[in-house]
């Protein structure tokens, strides 16, 4: 988790990480920022995560995108 | 049949009629067929293009959805060589598909144009071609629908007359929105009763449009074609004159027309996706291009930006970046550089032309300018002690924004590439007060009253939107009152249409800029 907040707050310094859970729905990142962040994700992690995984309910708070690497983990 | 054309409201008015007359089963059907009705008297036989869509989208979905079920059972077999085998069969299904539409897309739109760059010769090229009504808006729209079928995202629709209602929904032919079919389909086969709130809003709401498209756009357009007609003969101040007023009738027609869709669609109890949302209060170039034709940038964004920007060698080349270059630069380069390419297809997407080209490129340019360049633009703020949050910054974003937009709009309205730098260069250094002081405003064919009509109603707009930017909500205002009031709403925009508009519609009246896209 440490990693993946290191990652998004060097992304989008400012953005309450911790609390927020509506990182896309509120429109808090945009498509470029999350973009920015799978690609960190992918080098980090080394995980696969595709197009398709480009939906609200997977990136709108830092637990949701924790779930999805340790998904793509698994 | 235009939407400012009285056959058109008849059209609106017989449709509503009957879709609320008949059994609810077989309202979607009553909605396919004035689709279709439409569609023929606007286009005839360029229905067959709207045709070949429907049906190829159609076909494929189907196959894609079939796929996708036997996908998840050779998931749950742990087939590997068979998953795989099955990934590329959707992978072939969605691509012909999409090469199938666009290439008809390209033939429409680019084929002339592109045998004019490579050869002088005639032969290659089809002068008879005329463009279907809307046919980027349904090609992107029924693109949009394969590729989520191939998601996985929803089912394929199985009734191809449910389908081609879809592809065909009317009021969204001229100027979009492309909607996306989880959102359209619910609301286009929906069973319902007549709501009169839904009417009167809905009609309130094609009054405001109309209000924008044949009291502003279409009188400020006169000015327009008049100057550019002899462009030559006036001097810088004109010229920007002349563009200004292209930006005031580009945003009242298209907006007005999206106005008037979305108002039309209300008629009939169905909810449209907005597609702009005041772009004059952007404080960036980005923010004004997700403003502006929002369903366009969306439908960018989650077809070709995220797959492009995901893709095998854009994630070489983001390793790549990030090994050589340090700091945030080496990490949004791939993105900027796909941001670029976004931004040179929505110029593209707006026709064949070298103008239409450069108008990409200034977009595509500046917003990855401002990528990659953020970091130093912050450094700067610091040193200036520019607080971001200040209501004079955020001005300035604004008319800075204005003026961006407002220069790239010399590209899109000349005639050719090279008058719109020219006239660029003209209001820079040929920029004469005198000349704008004299009568010459009468000589581009409106009266006084129509500049004041005309800068009455940006005033109301400008109003109107600005309470609408600090979350009031106007119709809803509205609501509250007594129907004396609302009626009355209708009643005043409606003399005032017939008093400016169509009284005056023998020099004025002209189509939606946006309907040949």
């Amino acid at each position: 988790m440490e990693q993946l907040m290191k990652i998004l707050e060097q992304t989008c310094p400012g953005v309450d990480f911790n609390s927020e859970t509506a990182l896309i729905d509120d429109e808090i990142l945009e498509s470029l920022d999350l973009v920015t962040i799978v690609s960190e994700i992918i080098d980090v992690f080394d995980v696969e995560i595709t197009v398709d995984d480009l939906i609200p309910e997977n990136f709108n708070s830092a637990k949701d995108i924790m779930a999805l690497i340790e998904s793509r983990r698994g | 049949m235009s939407f400012n054309s009285v056959s058109f409201l008849i059209f609106v008015c017989v449709s509503v009629i009957l879709y609320y007359l008949v059994p609810k089963r077989i309202q979607w059907f009553t909605l396919f067929i004035s689709g279709m009705f439409y569609y023929i008297y606007s286009c005839k036989l360029r229905i067959l293009y709207l045709f070949f869509t429907g049906i190829s989208v159609y076909a494929f979905a189907l196959i894609l959805d079939k796929l996708n079920d036997r996908k998840s059972i050779l998931k749950k077999e742990k087939n590997a060589k068979l998953l795989e085998k099955n990934k590329r069969q959707r992978k072939l299904a969605v691509f012909f598909c999409c090469i199938a539409n666009l290439g008809l897309l390209y033939f429409l739109k680019y084929w002339n144009f592109t045998v004019d760059i490579f050869t002088d010769s005639s032969v290659l090229k089809f002068e008879n071609i005329i463009m279907p009504l809307g046919v980027s808006f349904f090609i992107f729209q029924s693109i949009g629908y394969t590729v989520d079928v191939y998601r996985g995202k929803y089912k394929a629709q199985r009734n191809i007359f449910k389908f081609l209602l879809f592809v065909s929904f009317f009021p969204q032919m001229v100027q979009g929105p492309i909607s996306r079919y989880n959102d359209l389909a619910p609301e286009l086969y929906a069973e319902r009763k007549i709501d009169f709130d839904n009417i009167r809003f809905g009609i309130q709401r094609i009054m405001w449009g109309y209000f924008k498209k044949i009291v502003i756009a279409d009188r400020a357009g006169v000015a327009v074609d008049a100057i550019m007609k002899d462009v030559w003969s006036y001097s810088g101040s004109v010229k920007a004159f002349s563009i200004l007023m292209y930006c005031i009738q580009l945003y009242c027609d298209f907006s007005g027309g999206i106005d008037i869709t979305v108002g039309v669609a209300q008629l009939f109890g169905i909810r449209l996706t907005e597609n702009f949302k005041r772009p004059i209060f952007a404080h960036s170039l980005t923010e004004f291009w997700r403003r502006w034709h929002i369903t366009l940038g969306a439908w960018m964004r989650d077809y070709v930006f995220y797959p492009l920007s995901l893709s095998k060698p854009f994630a070489k080349l983001g390793r790549f970046t990030r090994k050589y270059i340090k700091g945030k630069a080496g990490k949004i380069i791939p993105t900027s550089a796909a941001t670029f390419i976004i931004y040179f297809l929505i110029g593209i997407w707006h026709g064949a032309n070298f103008r239409y080209i450069a108008f990409g490129f200034w977009n595509g340019a500046l917003i990855t300018a401002s990528l990659l360049l953020e970091s130093v633009f912050i450094k700067v703020k610091a040193f200036l002690h520019i607080d971001s949050k200040k209501k004079w910054y955020r001005a300035f974003m604004i008319l800075r924004t204005c003026f961006i937009v407002f220069i790239g709009r010399y590209i899109t309205r000349a005639p050719r590439l090279k008058t719109a730098v020219l006239m660029i260069k003209d209001t820079f250094l040929d920029f004469n007060f005198a000349d704008l002081r004299n009568n010459i405003f009468t000589s581009f064919g409106l009266m006084p009253i129509d500049y004041l009509v005309i800068l009455l109603g940006v005033i109301l707009i400008l109003v109107i939107e600005f309470k609408q930017e600090r979350g009031i909500e106007i119709r809803s205002t509205l609501a509250k009152q007594n129907s004396f009031v609302q009626w009355l709403a209708i009643f005043i925009p409606l003399v005032i249409l017939f008093l400016f508009g169509v009284l005056r519609s023998e020099y004025i009246s002209a189509s939606f800029l946006y309907q040949v896209y």
